[in-house]
């Protein structure tokens, strides 16, 4: 790739990207095999193949229609609340194939959190959202519960705004503020791998950037997989990044490698603004 | 004459046609509530409330009416309401695009606008030969069978409106779908379900087909279900076509109770309506 | 992540529960979905079985006859069905034309700070019950048309030759056409209300591109936004017709309870709903209670055909704008 090229690719900074040196060894969480998916008999993916590693973030490129937020939601299998959907192939969570018919679907769930493009708080009380997911699977005293509910909101650094009106519904945040309290809802039933779908792309620069500190310090604990419009910030928040077009798999690999040495010219093209 | 002039004075004619049509529609609203007030106002006196529904030619009042109704409109609206949110709820959230669902939705709205005199002979059949006599088990019956249409239509819209990323967010916690259904779906539709309630009263409030061969009338103060009981339709339709001066004035009494309690629940739910959407 | 086992042991237990309650509330609410159309079959069996001694003892000719002896036990649904059908179609005739200007006004002429406010007064008229329309008719509006309006029609209509029968008196106010009348007033929000919702279907674009050419408000209406519209017109026509046939109270206020048919629509007559609901808790005799319920069965077999056709029509019309 030409010089010209990669610094219109790379952006100038990467201020929140720890050392690679102190990570630790990127495991492979999640294995996804051979998955095509099918919207009625159109047939939206085909043939993804691809890991995610476990405290990592995985990035999901592509133009609108690619695919990307279709395959977020093969994994933890949201699309079984629509008949007509259906994704054949293997997806390997700890060895253990999620897509297998008989599976609990709503265990899987709660391993698995997702946030979603717009927010979405519940008509609830904040203290009840945040504690909504929780109550559904573990009976906690109430001092338990709100340590708990508490830890979330810090965790998504939200706690400070809201310490005093927890009572009040949760419609009454901020745009910022929601996706954010939709962030304490996920993670507060502790999960294993975190899916954001485009997580803010309906909010303004400054909660975006907050967004994407939250994700930078989520990391250490969870597997994440991010799907995002927005180039810059997969350069600059994900360690690996899938670029994907028309539902293929173009390429997948360690984000610094794609942004400066992508393999394929289709992902050359797109990162360098020729089309998307 | 030329065209475009002839085109503009057909204009000015259609439009002081429609001017003139809404001004109808409106005369007749203002004509029927005045001469309601009017004619009702005279009979509202203490004893209105205080007084059982006298025999010709005595003073009385129409206590015992005012209870049979508000005793059968509570049972109709206690058995129905229920009844039309779970079923409203199969709609909105269980029969996407399946023939029984649709069938079930075209025989609700039909039975929506269904002659209510033909739910009043249903329920004599079903419940008043069998019974061997009238009873305000079977009007509150009655009632409730013109409940339920309503309310299984304002609950499947209700439902309907609720965004599906917000069920979408419950499922990705792992919510079973009931939990869905009732934390969430119930919560962000729960204004639009209380006025369809409320519309659904004041509906059946006012009816009074449904009533005559079912809980039929009663003179007297009466507390037991399983007689006739007397309520305020029948009592107008009883009173108003007889000749009798005081019975009359009764009557319009009672059409004026029953047409404020009509009026008040419907601007009351139009008001929670709006105020709702405002309020978001 | 849970760790311990017993926590991961509550947890599965409590999805089996939650598995539990997915299973009951989904039989619970398709049970309850279930006894809406148990309800209309036990309306049709119920109206059936009630009528079948009636139809058995007159056969066909029940819908033909227009005897009504509770005497001589000889009933006919003729002159009842001609009621209905009498004072439903002039509720029509003069329900449309101004539904259909209360939908056009609201619509396309009326200032926006003054829609709402118009649209629930006249969608008060739908909200006001039957008997007070007939509590009204009866002591106000009837008097009123025998004074003034049915001399005025003896006079003018009732000399002209041919459809003079028509408009015979005596002026009794009581009568077909008062009653038709109110059933129009009443009958006419939900129209004009339905007419309204299809009308703001109309894609803006559409009939700006008329107004740019110069068309009237007229022409944009009745050429453009009509034809647009008209399936759903006709539905919203047909359920008007639907709650017509079905008014009761009112109407049996107003109609004069006659068992017979005139040619005028001065005089008095009867409706299906009319006679139920004066003669059915006094009817003696199984015969006499049977031909009632034979009413109501037509009455219900013809407004069922007629609401369907509405529902069908709205329902091409919602796939139509993709709804």
């Amino acid at each position: 790739m030409s010089p010209a090229a990669a610094r219109h690719a790379m952006p100038m900074s990467r201020p929140n990207l720890p050392e690679t040196e102190a990570q630790p060894a990127a495991r492979q969480k999640v294995l996804i095999r051979n998955v095509d998916f099918y919207y009625g008999g159109f047939k939206a993916l085909k043939t993804i193949t691809l890991p995610l590693h476990d405290k990592r973030v995985t990035a999901f490129i592509g133009p609108s229609g690619c695919g990307k937020s279709t395959l977020l939601r093969v994994l933890n299998r949201i699309y079984e609340l629509y008949p007509g959907q259906r994704a054949t192939g293997e997806v390997l969570v700890d060895g253990e194939n999620i897509l297998s018919p008989g599976l609990d679907l709503n265990l899987l769930r709660a391993r698995i959190g997702m946030v979603f493009q717009k927010p979405t708080p519940f008509p609830m009380s904040i203290y009840d959202n945040i504690a909504f997911g929780i109550r559904l699977y573990e009976k906690l005293p109430h001092h338990e519960l709100d340590d708990r509910v508490e830890s979330a909101l810090r965790r998504a650094a939200l706690w400070d705004e809201v310490r005093d009106k927890l009572r009040q519904s949760g419609l009454g945040l901020s745009g910022g503020q929601q996706q954010r309290l939709c962030i304490a809802r996920a993670i507060a039933v502790q999960p294993e791998i975190l899916l954001l779908d485009e997580p803010a792309s309906a909010l303004d620069p400054i909660s975006t950037q907050r967004i994407e500190e939250l994700i930078a310090e989520l990391k250490a604990d969870y597997c994440i997989a991010i799907v995002t419009h927005n180039m810059q910030q997969a350069a600059r928040s994900s360690d690996y990044t899938a670029f994907m077009y028309l539902g293929e798999l173009i390429e997948f690999d360690e984000t610094e490698r794609i942004f400066t040495h992508p393999k394929q010219k289709h992902t050359e093209d797109y990162i360098t603004g020729r089309f998307g | 004459m030329d065209t475009y002039a002839r085109r503009r004075i057909v204009n000015g004619l259609v439009m002081t046609l429609c001017v003139a049509a809404t001004g109808f529609g409106l005369l007749w609203l203002v004509l029927v509530l005045w001469t309601l007030l009017w004619n009702g106002v005279a009979a509202v006196t203490p004893a209105l409330f205080a007084q059982m529904t006298p025999p010709p030619g005595s003073a009385g009042g129409l206590l015992n009416a005012i209870f049979g109704s508000v005793v059968m409109t509570l049972i109709g609206t206690v058995i129905g309401t229920p009844t039309g949110i779970l079923a409203g709820t199969f709609l909105a959230e269980y029969s996407r695009g399946s023939k029984f669902g649709e069938v079930v939705r075209f025989i609700n709205d039909i039975l929506l606008s269904a002659p209510s005199i033909i739910v009043g002979l249903f329920v004599y059949e079903l419940m008043v030969v069998r019974m061997g006599h009238f009873s305000a088990w079977a009007g509150a019956v009655a009632l409730a069978i013109i409940v339920i249409p309503v309310v299984v239509r304002t609950t499947e819209d209700m439902l309907n409106l609720v965004p599906n990323t917000l069920r979408e967010a419950a499922a990705a916690l792992g919510s079973p779908k009931w939990k869905v259904i009732v934390m969430v779906s119930y919560r962000a539709a729960i204004q639009g379900m209380v006025t369809g309630v409320m519309l659904a009263v004041a509906r059946i409030a006012g009816e009074t087909a449904p009533l005559l061969f079912t809980a039929l009338n009663n003179q007297f103060w009466s507390t037991n279900l399983n007689a006739p009981m007397a309520n305020l339709p029948v009592v107008i339709f009883q009173f108003a076509m007889s000749p009798y001066a005081d019975w009359q004035v009764l009557a319009w009494g009672g059409a004026l109770l029953i047409t404020i309690t009509v009026l008040f629940l419907n601007i009351g739910a139009r008001a929670l309506a709006s105020w709702s959407t405002f309020k978001q | 992540m849970p760790a311990d086992i017993a926590l991961q042991r509550v947890t599965a237990e409590k999805s089996r529960h939650g598995a539990a309650g997915d299973f009951v509330f989904r039989h619970l609410t398709f049970l309850f979905a279930l006894l809406v159309l148990l309800i209309l079959g036990g309306v049709i069996v119920t109206l059936i079985d009630g009528a079948i001694p009636a139809l058995r003892t007159f056969g066909v000719a029940f819908l033909f006859t227009d005897i009504w002896n509770p005497v001589t036990q000889k009933f006919g649904a003729l002159a009842p069905m001609y009621g209905t059908l009498v004072t439903s179609a002039i509720a029509m005739v003069v329900g449309i034309p101004v539904a259909f200007g209360v939908a056009m006004f609201i619509t396309e002429i009326c200032p926006i700070w003054l829609k709402r406010p118009l649209a629930t007064m006249i969608e008060l008229l739908a909200a006001i019950p039957s008997i007070i329309y007939g509590i009204w008719g009866l002591f106000v509006f009837a008097p009123f048309v025998q004074q003034y309006i049915e001399p005025a029609i003896i006079d003018s209509l009732g000399q002209v030759p041919g459809i003079g029968a028509l408009f015979a008196g005596p002026p009794l106010g009581i009568g077909v056409l008062t009653a038709g009348f109110i059933l129009a007033i009443m009958v006419l929000p939900f129209i004009s209300s339905i007419m309204r919702d299809v009308f703001e279907t109309v894609p803006a674009m559409l009939k700006e591109s008329a107004y740019g050419l110069g068309a009237t408000r007229t022409e944009v209406v009745l050429r453009v936004v009509l034809p647009y519209t008209r399936i759903g017109v006709v539905g919203g026509i047909m359920l008007g017709l639907g709650r017509a046939l079905g008014e009761t109270m009112a109407v049996t206020f107003v109609i004069g309870n006659a068992h017979r048919i005139s040619a005028s629509i001065l005089q008095p007559g009867t409706t299906i709903s009319a006679s139920l609901a004066n003669e059915f808790t006094e009817a003696v005799g199984d015969l006499y209670l049977s031909s009632l319920v034979a009413l109501g069965l037509i009455l219900f077999v013809i407004t069922f055909v007629v609401l369907a056709i509405a529902k069908l029509m709205l329902l091409r019309l919602q796939k139509r704008a993709g709804g």
